[in-house]
């Protein structure tokens, strides 16, 4: 060989095996131009799509109202009801229609105020606003509620306050409890901070399961591992290398994203060690590739292990509390879900970027990922011997 | 086109998905499986968020109003800090998403007619949580407050109590929830997810059945063979399709009996509509494992293009009308969008085609493009 003047970390044969491994699994990779083409898309394109412009909270609802009193105060009313909550797409002269473009999916909500409402609120007397919401989509149609709710509720104090106060004499106060909040870690409730995190998450977890368990299925499948077998590599040379390979690979996927996309773009802040967040990162793939692992052991085939492997990590990914609040689940599968690695994962991941938490804290969390980690490799690495040793 | 060929490769490729025993039981746990878990698992509702109070003020009224907090269902009390900074390192481990602080004085100032300021620290990583804790918490104040209000304006006006309700609360709000009455997040989430799954398990199967073939080159039999390529296509999709057909019918069953999601469209309708989608996911498969050498890189491309556009697109976290202009363009840009349009319209609104045709013609196009497309790219002497 060519390498007279090998670097120390390459001189015990280990080490060299390792190496030379390492290389081969990340040449066979990128052989792969689809596979790299797409590696870019979801880790840049995925990521960017992601985090712009999708807002789960309620945004840009439409309204139309039926305001059969047309007075300074419906009109006042009318407009409490502002973007970015509502979006007033105007009047209309029945209620019927209305409730028609409710159906056509048009609007998500129709406000209703009666004749003689300035009227009965000048009296003193009370009067009744009807609001009709399409709850097609629950968690919108509870938002909308509420906010109506609140909207008409602080109307009629105000109302009632102006009146009271004339009549006490002005400087009226009430024993009332104003909300004081303060929003922690992302004052400026941006979604897209929130969205671009998760996505990346999603990704990392897509790619850490599934390219070192096709790896490793496709070498069996191929007959190639034989030719593995027969050499000086012991089991866990074979294997371990994968993992590597893959994890170098999904790190720079990561840095990608976190460089480009979260940091160039949409400002999200690294409030945490970067270093933890990449060494944690690397743990939390080791993690999955010990999942992966398991299921090329058990699969036959790579049809197999693709299919096992997405059976089990969609609900990862969809469950973990990267998408929805994982405390409104039931029992039984919130538990569940402590078995999950990523579940550990966006707990450290949101830690580290917008809490700047370090090991101190997340301690638990890190450990947990560690014992189930070290549990899928040492079952899957101890079922490999088994298969081939 | 050969009738009696179409059914040789359908025939071979259906043998082969049964033979493969674990393939087989899997095309038909995987929906099944996925439909339980995310029925049960994604839910919106924000419930039981855990929360710490500091009581500095420790009087018969500041107990009252944090009881409220405990009895709501929306919380879940873990316990009592003496002091504001004990909050920081809680939040910060997650192990609590909100801290209620009440200032010193808080009965003594209510009691003497003034107001006074409640704080609340919510964790905000996740924006739809933190808004709707804001919401709950709100909520909550306005009923306390409306009743010591009610008392006060009772007392210095010397009127009855449900007078001064009526001058405390002149205008009623009289909300009523169309096509979901109950506002139930399992209404909106269960049909939804009958589009998710089958956004995502078709296609998976169909790549995956025909890079098989690819990567261990069964199908040089193929390019060799009298087969055309449009027999070959029809008789290799055909059990993927027929699969799926299957599995709408059990996802259908478990949306409208476990989920107890209503259907009030027609059926039919309904079936044809899934079925073009189902058509149109397929293609999607078919595509992605034409231009890919390796299962492993189709399983992953399948799974990323399905999941994001999917979940964050099609309608099923966020609706398509709360998107912002830009965002709004590129889920129309996908077909998910279309089909849970038709899947709400016939499970809630009970709407049918007079309503949804534009949404079907939509769905129409893009099975035949996506098919054209798969046909189009597949080479029986491939440049390889």
């Amino acid at each position: 060989m060519t390498d007279r003047t090998p670097t120390p970390i390459l001189q015990s044969v280990w080490w060299r095996r390792l190496f030379v491994m390492v290389a081969k699994e990340l040449r066979q990779l990128f052989r792969d131009a689809a596979l790299i083409g797409f590696f870019f898309w979801a880790f840049i394109m995925d990521v960017y799509l992601a985090g712009s412009g999708t807002s789960m909270q309620l945004v840009n609802a439409g309204l139309v109202v039926h305001d059969a009193d047309q007075t300074i105060s419906s009109r006042e009313l009318i407009h409490r009801f502002h973007p970015p909550y509502f979006r007033f797409d105007g009047l209309v002269d029945h209620p019927a229609a209305g409730l028609r473009r409710l159906d056509f999916g048009k609007d998500v909500v129709f406000l209703d105020i009666p004749s003689r409402f300035h009227e009965v609120l000048l009296e003193g007397g009370t009067t009744a606003v009807q609001m009709q919401i399409a709850a097609t989509h629950s968690p919108q149609g509870l938002s909308a509620a509420s906010y109506g709710a609140r909207i008409v509720g602080e109307f009629g104090l105000d109302v009632s306050t102006r009146a009271l106060g004339s009549s006490i004499n002005g400087d009226l106060s009430l024993p009332v409890v104003r909300s004081d909040h303060r929003v922690w870690y992302n004052p400026n409730q941006d979604e897209s901070w929130f969205m671009s995190i998760s996505e990346v998450l999603t990704i990392t977890t897509i790619f850490a399961v599934l390219l070192p368990a096709a790896a490793l299925v496709r070498e069996r499948e191929r007959g190639t591992v034989e030719q593995l077998l027969v050499s000086p590599l012991s089991p866990f040379q074979i294997m371990f290398p994968k993992v590597v390979a893959m994890t170098l690979v999904i790190l720079a996927g990561t840095a990608m994203s976190l460089f480009g996309i979260l940091h160039g773009i949409f400002d999200v802040p690294m409030k945490g060690s970067l270093f933890l967040y990449f060494a944690m990162t690397t743990l939390y793939v080791f993690t999955m590739a010990g999942l992966g692992l398991v299921a090329a052991t058990i699969a036959s085939n790579q049809t197999q292990v693709s299919l096992m492997t997405i059976l089990v990590v969609a609900p990862m990914i969809n469950l973990s509390g990267t998408w929805t609040p994982p405390e409104a689940m039931p029992v039984w599968l919130r538990e569940l879900m402590l078995l999950s690695p990523l579940h550990h994962f966006v707990n450290i991941s949101y830690g580290i970027q917008l809490k700047g938490t370090g090991l101190d804290i997340l301690w638990p969390s890190v450990l947990s990922m560690a014992a189930l980690g070290g549990a899928l490799f040492g079952f899957g690495l101890w079922r490999f011997r088994r298969q081939f040793a | 086109m050969n009738v009696r060929r179409v059914a040789a490769v359908a025939s071979k490729e259906w043998r082969e998905t049964v033979r493969d025993r674990m393939f087989l039981a899997l095309a038909f746990l995987i929906p099944m499986l996925w439909m339980l878990v995310f029925g049960y698992g994604m839910v919106l509702d924000v419930e039981n968020i855990p929360y710490a109070v500091v009581d500095r003020d420790q009087s018969a009224l500041s107990r009252d109003y944090l009881y409220r907090f405990q009895q709501s269902r929306y919380f879940d009390f873990q316990g009592t800090l003496s002091d504001e900074r004990e909050a920081a390192p809680l939040l910060a481990a997650s192990r609590i998403r909100a801290a209620i602080i009440i200032p010193e004085k808080f009965q003594e100032r209510l009691l003497a007619g003034q107001p006074v300021g409640v704080q609340t620290l919510v964790d905000g990583t996740f924006p739809l949580r933190s808004d709707i804790t804001k919401g709950y918490v709100i909520a909550i104040n306005t009923a306390f407050s409306t009743e010591l209000v009610v008392a006060h304006v009772a007392r210095i006006k010397g009127v009855t109590h449900d007078r001064a309700r009526e001058l405390v609360q002149p205008i009623k709000l009289e909300v009523r929830y169309l096509y979901n009455q109950e506002v139930k997040s399992a209404w909106t989430i269960a049909p939804a997810l009958v589009m998710f799954v089958l956004a995502l398990a078709p296609p998976l199967l169909t790549a995956l059945g025909v890079v098989r073939e690819k990567e261990r080159g069964s199908i040089y039999n193929i390019y060799s063979s009298t087969v055309s390529r449009l027999e070959f296509l029809i008789g290799k999709l055909a059990p993927y399709v027929a699969i799926s057909a299957f599995n709408i019918v059990i996802l259908w069953l478990m949306a409208v009996y476990l989920f107890g999601a209503p259907f009030k469209g027609n059926g039919l309708f309904f079936y044809a509509a899934a079925l073009l989608f189902v058509f149109i996911t397929t293609g999607q498969g078919l595509i992605v494992s034409l231009l890919v050498a390796t299962q492993q890189a189709a399983a992953i491309i399948t799974v990323v293009l399905s999941i994001v556009p999917t979940i964050l697109y099609g309608g099923l976290l966020v609706p398509v009308s709360a998107l912002g202009p830009e965002t709004k363009v590129i889920a129309h840009l996908f077909p998910a969008m279309y089909f849970t349009n038709i899947v709400h319209g016939t499970f809630l609104k009970g709407v049918g085609i007079e309503v949804l045709w534009p949404e079907v013609l939509v769905l129409l196009v893009y099975a035949t493009a996506l098919l054209s497309i798969g046909y189009w790219l597949f080479r029986k002497r491939p440049a390889l």
